[in-house]
């Protein structure tokens, strides 16, 4: 079936299969389509259907909410095509200039809990994907409504075919129940990836900045292992914020300890607890990581002392921390050109 | 054009944004150091309350929501900000910050109307 877009800056076509989304087959053939969760949540992949038949996978996606379905309003990413159709796009498309994100199969592996409530896996892909730190990718199974967003905890220089991700159980999660109920288990599933304009380029030439809540540091570590790969840290300086609830909700401290030791002396990791006084005792481990008590914006509002002129900011967890580490980078000089989040949540 | 006093000046510190009530609708107040806004309490691109929404850092009105901005000094649009901030018009005297209130200002969104033809404004 044929897509046809007119957006903002002209029309493009492309073909869509029938067990594809509208914005998987944009973006897997080099179209720039506007998105940023690709998973029914953000809404920012809207588009207006002027003539075709198609069908959506999830109507009721929080995304959704201010869509007019009767006058053909849909998400890409949560509709495939029934017929060729014509899509008018209210936002600028371009040509991809890397390489496009596309569909591959994947087994899941190697499930580890971290925390009581976050775990990790490995994730081998059918042949291998070239990413960029900070990029995250969609898994999908047939259980699955709208796909589920994950990002790359690793970065490996050239294409990988095992990617490590983080997961945060969720009380009704179907997918988290069945990765913390059967650990043993291999999975099939789907991917489509690389996605994500939140990304570290080491050419960048600035200071780094990392707010994460939770599960959102797995993205962070990818960056910091681009960084510390590249020794960044030998001429910028690295500021994170991890944000958890308690101690015992703490992980990759191990990891982030080291990236510390790399750093130069340039880059500072501080964890704010948000439900807990900070103990050094159970810290002695790791004494250059930093603990401080608060929500984790409030944390980085307090530390950044204006750091953020020369920075580039990234952000990622639930939508009210991402709102306030917005303020909080705001307010310490960052412009909001250098801020960098995909909003999954 | 009549006057109508909004508050003191002194109600709203500097770099913040306060939402008051007059004539039975709302507006905020934006302190940006170097003077006051007074506008319309919704950002002009998917209604937030800028009141909880908003951040004011070197005369930018910042939504944190997706980063829509404005200079209030210049009222330039900046980033990718796709629509201008409506102003009502506004002084400080005596301590109190005035603003012509007569008509309430209003955005026109999507969603609202009879036809939205203009889905790619």
């Amino acid at each position: 079936m044929k897509i046809s877009v007119q957006s903002k800056s002209g029309e493009h076509s492309f073909d869509c299969g029938e067990h594809e989304t509208i914005l998987h087959a944009g973006l897997r053939q080099g179209l720039n389509l506007p998105y940023e969760c690709a998973t029914g949540t953000c809404g920012t992949c809207r588009a207006r259907a002027m003539s075709g038949d198609y069908e959506s996978l999830w109507k009721e996606a929080p995304g959704a909410v201010r869509l007019k379905p009767e006058k053909g309003d849909i998400l890409m990413c949560q509709t495939r095509a029934r017929s060729d159709c014509v899509l008018r796009v209210p936002a600028e498309t371009s040509v991809c200039q890397g390489t496009p994100p596309a569909r591959r199969s994947g087994v899941i592996r190697n499930i580890e809990p971290l925390t009581k409530d976050v775990a990790r896996f490995d994730l081998h892909l059918s042949d291998p994907m070239a990413f960029e730190a900070g990029q995250f990718i969609v898994v999908e199974t047939p259980d699955l409504r709208g796909g589920r967003a994950y990002s790359m905890v690793n970065f490996e220089s050239s294409a990988a075919d095992r990617i490590e991700l983080v997961l945060k159980q969720k009380p009704e999660g179907k997918f988290s129940a069945w990765l913390f109920g059967d650990r043993k288990r291999e999975e099939n599933v789907t991917v489509f990836g690389p996605l994500g304009r939140a990304v570290f380029r080491p050419n960048e030439d600035k200071d780094i900045i990392c707010i994460a809540g939770g599960s959102g540091i797995a993205g962070m570590m990818s960056i910091l292992e681009r960084a510390i790969c590249a020794d960044y840290f030998k001429t910028h300086k690295g500021t994170v914020f991890f944000g958890v609830r308690s101690h015992a909700d703490e992980f990759y401290l191990d990891e982030l300890a080291e990236f510390v030791e790399l750093s130069h002396g340039n880059l500072e990791v501080t964890i704010a607890l948000s439900h807990e006084a900070p103990s050094s005792a159970s810290h002695h481990e790791y004494p250059n990581l930093k603990l401080a008590t608060g929500m984790v914006h409030e944390v980085a509002q307090k530390n950044l002392g204006g750091r953020g002129e020369n920075a580039i900011a990234y952000i990622a967890g639930p939508p009210p921390m991402v709102d306030g580490a917005i303020r909080s980078l705001l307010s310490n000089g960052v412009t909001v050109g250098s801020i960098r989040y995909d909003k999954f949540s | 054009m009549s006057w109508t006093k909004i508050c003191d000046a002194s109600e709203v510190s500097e770099n913040s944004v306060k939402k008051f009530s007059v004539n039975g609708f709302s507006v905020v107040v934006v302190n940006y150091g170097a003077g006051f806004r007074v506008i319309p309490p919704i950002c002009p691109h998917m209604e937030e309350p800028l009141e909880e929404s908003g951040v004011v850092v070197r005369c930018t009105l910042t939504c944190t929501k997706h980063l829509w901005c404005w200079n209030l000094q210049t009222l330039d649009m900046q980033g990718e900000t796709e629509k201008p901030l409506k102003i009502y018009e506004s002084k400080e005297e005596g301590g109190a910050i005035f603003a012509n209130v007569e008509q309430e200002l209003v955005y026109e969104f999507e969603d609202e109307g009879e036809d939205d033809d203009d889905f790619f404004k």
